[in-house]
């Protein structure tokens, strides 16, 4: 029907949502690599008290941008992306995104803004002060370098790639779901990224007008957050937490999606309580969003507003405990085969558990005034981000190589890789609780001998080694087994959902013949496929003309009208070229050049829109 | 093509209609939290606006306004006129429209310019969020002007499915910018309260 073009050319001009997929995985597991650096580093300095491997400017630095980056250009284009680009169009039976073109735009947006916030650490003007970069330590009378400069226009201009990602997604799953495929029958790993999708949406804004406040106030000289002229450093709080909390679970929902379809694929039974847990996944993103100030207890405001937030983040019990209870239903009365993805989603259920039984414990108010900014939050936090959301992560790694590539990978490594990995992040996180119990604080570059926490703090970086052994063999079993695997078949789980009716690795146009879907399991309803078959055979409904997609209606999904769509376009990477162009110079305040970069964006749009897509 | 092969529903929105959706979306989502932070500024101080800083005119803002809301009836006829393929009527309403924006646009930088020459944004918080705020609304006008100009040139070759489209998304785009319209102004003009 069609090919994506060869070589380089083709792939900086495609606007296919599997190409556009690697291409976000390939980038973002290099931001996982410098991420995983800087922590390691991090761990160095910190393995004994009083060490001098890093400085406090620099530590400053890599513990700022080892947040941002494992948050803004991992673990977000890595699932939304890279996961989420993948998968969503196969799994609802679509030959792509809703919109391809604005796809690529949000790939490239997105590595200009990870090019732009590493040329601040490389030139040693990284963000420093810290992921929620308070003010007025951030403001320009305490940090008058270009560091934090560096951290508003990066995560503003990240920020538009996840936006463009997120309202991609909405529209895909909206309106181009395969016929047949009403709202119920949405595959739950759909759910997830529909409710992050959301998430962004509406949490992104937030962030934006706090960046935009402060960069006006830094480079300006407005008041927004100086109490001396009218403004309020709380202000700073409230955008930031408003948009930070949503954040969080936008970090891990994705996570649940995966796990919802990892867990039916290795018990062969479908998710228990399936309209629950469709809910929950929507709901906790929908009660994120009313939970914000309880980052915020130790900041003197109210007691009856600290209460109302306390009861509103209790609430969030309530969506997660019906998923874990889901998903260990689920593979209770199943009959589950612990292969290496299962494994990393039991891993994942431990390690949310635990993260989450913490995160109970700060609904308590006096509790959390006494551990806030200690490393209790952060053995919290990196069980949940790290243990609850990558683990999945790596589970779906390994669960969707054969689909990907069409070649299998080896099992015993990658159960081996999982038990390194899972120990290694035990002991590098468990010890953290207790040395925040003992009263350390997060964020100090170095510690006395004399405080009692050296021998954790030292098993703790032990740990990130070991965690660092496990992920090397987990990349390289992968390495090898692209190159020397044995050939994967279409469908070597007998998943669940569409992706895995179509061959390994899927074709450009992924289905010939639009499946017709009558379940949330379609892989699983032998006569819908056999249909399928048929109508392919026949010549029936086979759209073959071009880059051609059914639209169907919103709930209902039955089919409404069937437009062309979009091959590949120059023009995405070139509005990525100049807007990149506008931030960099933005960040040394030459607004005329920015607004010559604004003007070609300008032109490059009038390009876009030159040709007319037809229907 | 056998899209014949498909029974075919009447169709809803389409794709680009959704996606204006989607971006009104986070744009009425930016505007609340300006908004917000608006009013989490005022309460926090005792004068609002400060001394130094002369209260918001109120009887050309609402002019203004009234002028501006005005538009989303000749947008949405144009919107009408194009599905019936009447190609003159879409345009004259369109220019219509664009004169009517052009001319609030003109006199709102005019207004914005002479508000700056009485006080700064660097004077005080109420005067950046002043500025930021009612910046941040023209900026959004002036992007609805563009699509408007854009949308003519188009249509100066005649209708396709796909400028109709575009038609429908960019009525609703005003649409949108004019309740944000009336949201700022509204918060602007409450600081007179």
């Amino acid at each position: 029907m069609w090919a994506e073009r060869p070589g380089v050319l083709g792939w900086l001009t495609t606007t296919d949502h599997k190409r556009i997929g690697l291409l976000y995985f390939w980038t973002t597991l290099v931001f996982f690599g410098a991420g995983g650096v800087e922590a390691l580093l991090l761990r160095a300095q910190l393995a004994e008290p009083n060490s001098t491997v890093l400085g406090p400017n620099t530590y400053d630095q890599l513990f700022s941008m080892h947040g941002l980056t494992m948050i803004f250009w991992f673990i977000i284009p890595m699932t939304t992306g890279a996961f989420g680009n993948y998968l969503i169009p196969l799994m609802i039976g679509a030959r792509d995104l809703a919109f391809p073109r604005l796809n690529a735009l949000s790939f490239w947006l997105f590595l200009g803004s990870g090019l732009l916030v590493y040329t601040g650490l490389f030139a040693g003007a990284g963000p420093n002060a810290g992921w929620f970069d308070y003010v007025p330590l951030a403001s320009r009378l305490y940090d008058p370098g270009r560091n934090i400069e560096f951290y508003a226009l990066g995560l503003l201009f990240n920020g538009m790639a996840s936006t463009i990602t997120a309202a991609n997604f909405i529209v895909t799953i909206f309106k181009l779901r395969a016929p047949g495929m009403s709202f119920n029958r949405i595959p739950l790993f759909c759910f997830a990224f529909l409710a992050a999708s959301f998430g962004l949406l509406f949490a992104l804004p937030s962030l934006s007008v706090d960046l935009i406040f402060l960069f006006l106030d830094r480079n300006l000289g407005m008041h927004f957050f100086d109490p001396a002229h009218g403004g309020s450093t709380l202000l700073w709080q409230h955008l930031f937490w408003f948009f930070g909390h949503p954040e969080v679970y936008i970090l891990i929902v994705p996570a649940f999606g995966i796990a919802t379809e990892i867990i039916p694929a290795f018990t062969q039974r479908k998710m228990i309580a399936f309209p629950l847990v469709a809910i929950a996944e929507l709901l906790v993103v929908f009660i994120g969003f009313g939970v914000w100030a309880h980052h915020m207890f130790s900041d003197g405001i109210p007691a009856v507003t600290l209460v109302f937030f306390a009861g509103a983040t209790a609430m969030v019990i309530i969506p997660s405990t019906i998923q874990v209870f889901a998903w260990t239903s689920t593979l209770f009365t199943g009959r589950p085969r612990f292969s290496t993805p299962l494994l990393f989603i039991v891993g994942f259920i431990l390690f949310f558990v635990i993260g989450g039984l913490t995160g109970v414990m700060f609904v308590a108010i006096p509790f959390d005034q006494q551990v806030t900014d200690t490393y209790f939050v952060v053995a919290h936090f990196h069980y949940i981000i790290f243990g609850a959301a990558v683990f999945p992560i790596f589970g779906g790694m390994y669960y969707w190589f054969p689909k990907v590539t069409g070649r299998m990978y080896f099992e015993r490594p990658g159960q081996i890789s999982f038990w390194i990995i899972f120990l290694g992040t035990n002991l590098l996180f468990f010890p953290m609780h207790i040395v925040g119990l003992l009263g350390m604080p997060r964020r100090v570059y170095t510690y006395p001998g004399a405080m009692g926490w050296t021998a954790y703090n030292l098993a703790e970086s032990i740990g990130g080694a070991i965690t660092l052994l496990g992920i090397l063999l987990l990349f390289g079993n992968l390495v090898v087994s692209y190159r020397r695997g044995p050939r994967a078949p279409a469908d070597p789980w007998h998943g669940p959902t569409l992706e895995w009716s179509i061959p390994s690795p899927p074709p450009e146009f992924n289905f010939a013949v639009t499946p017709h879907v009558s379940s949330a399991y379609p892989n699983w309803d032998d006569a819908d496929r056999e249909a399928d078959r048929r109508r392919l055979a026949e010549g029936v409904g086979v759209l073959d003309h071009g880059h051609e997609q059914v639209i169907t209606t919103l709930a209902d999904g039955e089919p409404a009208e069937i437009v062309r769509m979009p091959h590949s376009s120059p023009w995405p990477i070139l509005l990525a070229l100049a807007v990149s162009g506008a931030f960099a110079v933005l960040v040394i305040e030459k607004y005329g050049v920015a607004a010559v970069f604004g003007v070609l964006a300008l032109l490059t749009l009038v390009g876009w829109h030159w040709k007319e897509e037809e229907s | 093509m056998s899209a014949a092969d498909y029974a075919l529903a009447r169709p809803g929105p389409s794709k680009a209609w959704w996606g204006m959706a989607m971006f009104v979306a986070s744009e009425a989502a930016l505007f609340s939290m300006m908004i917000g932070s608006y009013f989490l500024l005022r309460f926090k101080n005792v004068h609002w606006p400060p001394h130094g800083i002369p209260e918001p005119k109120l009887v050309v803002p609402l002019v203004l306004l009234g002028v501006i809301l005005t538009t989303s009836a000749p947008m949405q006829l144009a919107v009408a006129a194009g599905r019936s393929g009447r190609l003159g009527r879409t345009r004259i309403l369109l220019v219509l429209a664009l004169v009517v924006q052009a001319g609030y646009f003109a006199m709102q930088v005019h207004e914005y310019a002479g508000d700056l020459s009485r006080f700064q944004p660097s004077q005080h918080a109420y005067a950046s969020i002043y500025y930021t705020l009612l910046g941040a609304d023209h900026a959004h006008v002036a992007v609805g002007l563009l699509f408007d100009l854009w949308l003519l040139a188009k249509l100066a070759r005649g209708f396709t499915g796909y400028r109709l489209r575009a038609l429908a998304a960019i009525a609703f785009y005003w649409h949108a910018v004019n309740v944000i319209t009336l949201a700022v102004t509204l918060t602007i003009l409450s600081a007179k309260l």
